[in-house]
């Protein structure tokens, strides 16, 4: 969740969390308030019922009966007199309660006096009771506001505070995007501040850019030290390779030195392959190469197929090319050339005779799917999860090849954003997926 | 033909210059991006060799100042271990005919020095002889007697590669180097190069005899001319 929405969501439920609570006090209060009242009136007008009591009126409000109820037109007022056997003590607080009950076929709720008195040594019973509907009607009606008030707090709170932390997080946003996101290597980074008035996001961004500036000198001096490598590297296997060549040239050299010439030039050769190889990993991971090119993978795979059909031929391998889409990637054509004449050559290098290569692929929304299986020697599981790394290689008595080839593959998947993955079973052959990402 | 080295490694022109000597090369050193401007600004040279990383400037500039000169045929070759990816076509752009990367075999850079003998002076209509053979060096193509000779690919750069280095040995290492280029774990395996060697001379004999075509002990292989 973006922490725009975050922010937003959490003022929306702190604020109808308080009209809630707000909403909740009104409604108790309210309810206390009128009780109170309603209980005063009635407390006054039992007085004044008691106050007016004599026999007369008992008997007149009785008339022998052992019930009196009155009330009047509306219905929110009554009165209730009841004669009580005189058993016991008699409890003489008042209570009161509040209650429905039905008088002449409405039923209403009403606030209720409870009393017992005495008079003439008769004991009465006698019931007050005031209508409460309006009181309700009142509660219904705040509540319903409430609800309105609510639902258009949490609208607008919405809104504004989506619109608010929109533009208070937009340098934020900017800084991600731009200085994070869309930042691939170094040379490339723009060190413009994206302007906010926030001083955390201007230390963000500030922050960001110092140490970009520290990646970017890091990256320039391997860079220089790259080069420098090369050269003071590959100068003196120069001279070395020359000046053997010219002792080779000799026309009375015996055999015997000739032969460790040879020999020498061999080692020499292989020294060259190594830092060569080490070098092209060090500059695809120091992004010196640019990937620009339209690399149609048919194409590459009848190239490496021409370069490679010697080998094929020589082991009898059956080579099946079963390319159907013609698909096209952007980036190094060299690189990519290398990537893929490495894997397939690793399928010759490590099948047996007769064995046999498919070349399969497979061309979705997102993604083109190669895939490089051989019929060869296999590799163990741990040989497998290492495979990638330098100077690893299947222990054999192929003496050729420095274990490099996959080291240098996976430097230009990564420079290039194709994943490799690698199954693999004893004896039964190797699967190479190649996926290249579509844009 | 003059040659000029402009090298900052002693030790590397000293074996150029031995080999090239050896082929009849007459050559110069300059050990500076100074001095060799002088000597470019004073003579005509066939080959100038140049390396890019001079102790007091670039040999880029070397190659712009010769540039500037008027009515100048010098052939430049760059020689670098520089490894800035940009180099060979910044290089070729700058005017240069070819461009080497070190660590380089002689013969390599003897066969790049023949290629551009062969395109500066149209030897021929595009065609070398070679005994009775014909290479066509614009198809990439040999034949016998006015026949096609029906080579691969990798045959025909083998025999022209050979050709370009007539009466000389060359290294089967030097060979797969020329023949898979910079493929590099690829070319590890230099046995392959026999097979196409052996290949290439079958189809060479069905024609005519190729006594000429030799192979010098364990060393590698010497066209005879």
């Amino acid at each position: 969740m973006k922490l725009q929405a975050k922010f937003a969501l959490y003022n929306a439920i702190t604020k109808i969390a308080v009209i809630l609570v707000l909403g909740a006090i009104i409604l108790l209060s309210l309810e206390t308030i009128s009780s109170h009242h309603l209980d005063g009136r009635l407390t006054k007008k039992r007085l004044k019922v008691i106050e007016n009591l004599s026999d007369n009126e008992i008997d007149s409000l009785l008339r022998n009966q052992h019930s009196f109820t009155d009330y009047n037109i509306l219905k929110d007022e009554f009165i209730v007199l009841n004669a009580i056997p005189n058993v016991g003590k008699i409890d003489t607080s008042i209570t009161f309660i509040t209650e429905r009950r039905e008088i002449e076929g409405d039923t209403e709720i009403y606030r209720i006096l409870n009393d017992q008195f005495e008079y003439n040594n008769k004991r009465y019973k006698l019931e007050l009771g005031e209508a409460m509907t309006a009181m309700e009607a009142v509660k219904t009606t705040i509540r319903f506001y409430m609800l309105i008030v609510l639902i258009g707090t949490l609208l607008v709170t919405l809104l504004t505070d989506y619109a608010f932390t929109n533009f208070i997080l937009r340098p934020f946003y900017k800084i991600i995007d731009q200085k994070l996101n869309k930042v691939n290597d170094p040379t490339s980074y723009n060190y413009e501040n994206i302007p906010t008035n926030t001083t955390d996001f201007k230390i963000l961004d500030n922050s960001i850019n110092s140490l970009m500036r520290k990646i970017a000198d890091l990256f320039l001096l391997e860079k220089q030290f790259i080069a420098n490598v090369s050269h003071e590297l590959l100068t003196p296997i120069s001279i070395l390779s020359g000046r053997l060549e010219n002792i080779l040239a000799a026309e009375n050299l015996p055999v015997e030195h000739e032969n460790k010439i040879l020999a020498s030039l061999k080692t020499l050769n292989r020294l060259k392959v190594i830092i060569n190889s080490l070098l092209l990993i060090s500059k695809v991971e120091n992004e010196q190469y640019l990937k620009k090119d339209q690399v149609s993978i048919h194409q590459e795979l009848l190239d490496i197929y021409e370069d490679l059909e010697d080998r094929i031929i020589d082991k009898q391998i059956i080579y099946k090319n079963e390319i159907a889409a013609n698909f096209s990637f952007t980036g190094n054509r060299a690189l990519i050339h290398t990537l893929l004449i490495n894997i397939i050559n690793n399928a010759i290098k490590y099948n047996v005779n007769k064995g046999a290569i498919t070349i399969h692929d497979e061309l979705t929304l997102t993604k083109y799917t190669l895939t490089i299986a051989d019929s060869g020697m296999g590799m163990e599981k741990e040989i497998v999860a290492n495979a990638f790394n330098r100077f690893e290689r299947e222990n054999s008595d192929n003496e050729d090849g420095f274990g490099l080839g996959l080291a240098i593959v996976n430097s230009i998947a990564k420079f290039h954003q194709i994943n490799i993955s690698i199954q693999s079973e004893k004896e039964k052959g190797t699967i190479v997926t190649i996926e290249f990402p579509i844009n | 033909m003059n040659v000029l080295i402009v090298e900052d490694e002693k030790g590397l022109a000293l074996e150029m210059d031995e080999f090239l000597s050896r082929e009849g090369y007459i050559v110069e050193h300059a050990w500076k991006k100074s001095s060799a401007e002088e000597k470019i600004f004073v003579n005509n040279y066939d080959f100038i060799l140049l390396d890019l990383g001079l102790p007091d400037g670039d040999g880029f500039e070397v190659l712009k100042q010769l540039k500037n000169l008027k009515d100048r045929d010098d052939a430049v070759i760059i020689l670098t271990a520089r490894s800035a990816v940009d180099d060979r076509i910044k290089g070729l752009d700058s005017g240069a005919d070819d461009y080497l990367a070190k660590p380089f075999s002689l013969n390599e850079l003897l066969a790049r020095m023949h290629a551009i003998i062969r395109r500066k002076h149209k030897l021929e209509k595009n065609e070398v002889k070679i005994h009775d053979f014909v290479l066509d060096i614009q198809n990439h193509t040999v034949s016998f007697q006015n026949e096609r000779v029906p080579l691969t690919k990798k045959e025909y750069e083998i025999f022209n590669y050979l050709v370009l280095n007539k009466n000389r040995v060359v290294s089967r290492i030097s060979l797969t180097e020329h023949v898979w280029g910079d493929i590099l774990e690829v070319n590890s395996d230099s046995n392959f190069v026999d097979v196409h060697v052996k290949n290439l001379r079958k189809k060479l004999t069905q024609c005519t005899k190729t006594d000429w075509f030799e192979t010098v002990r364990s060393i590698g292989y010497r066209i005879n001319y």
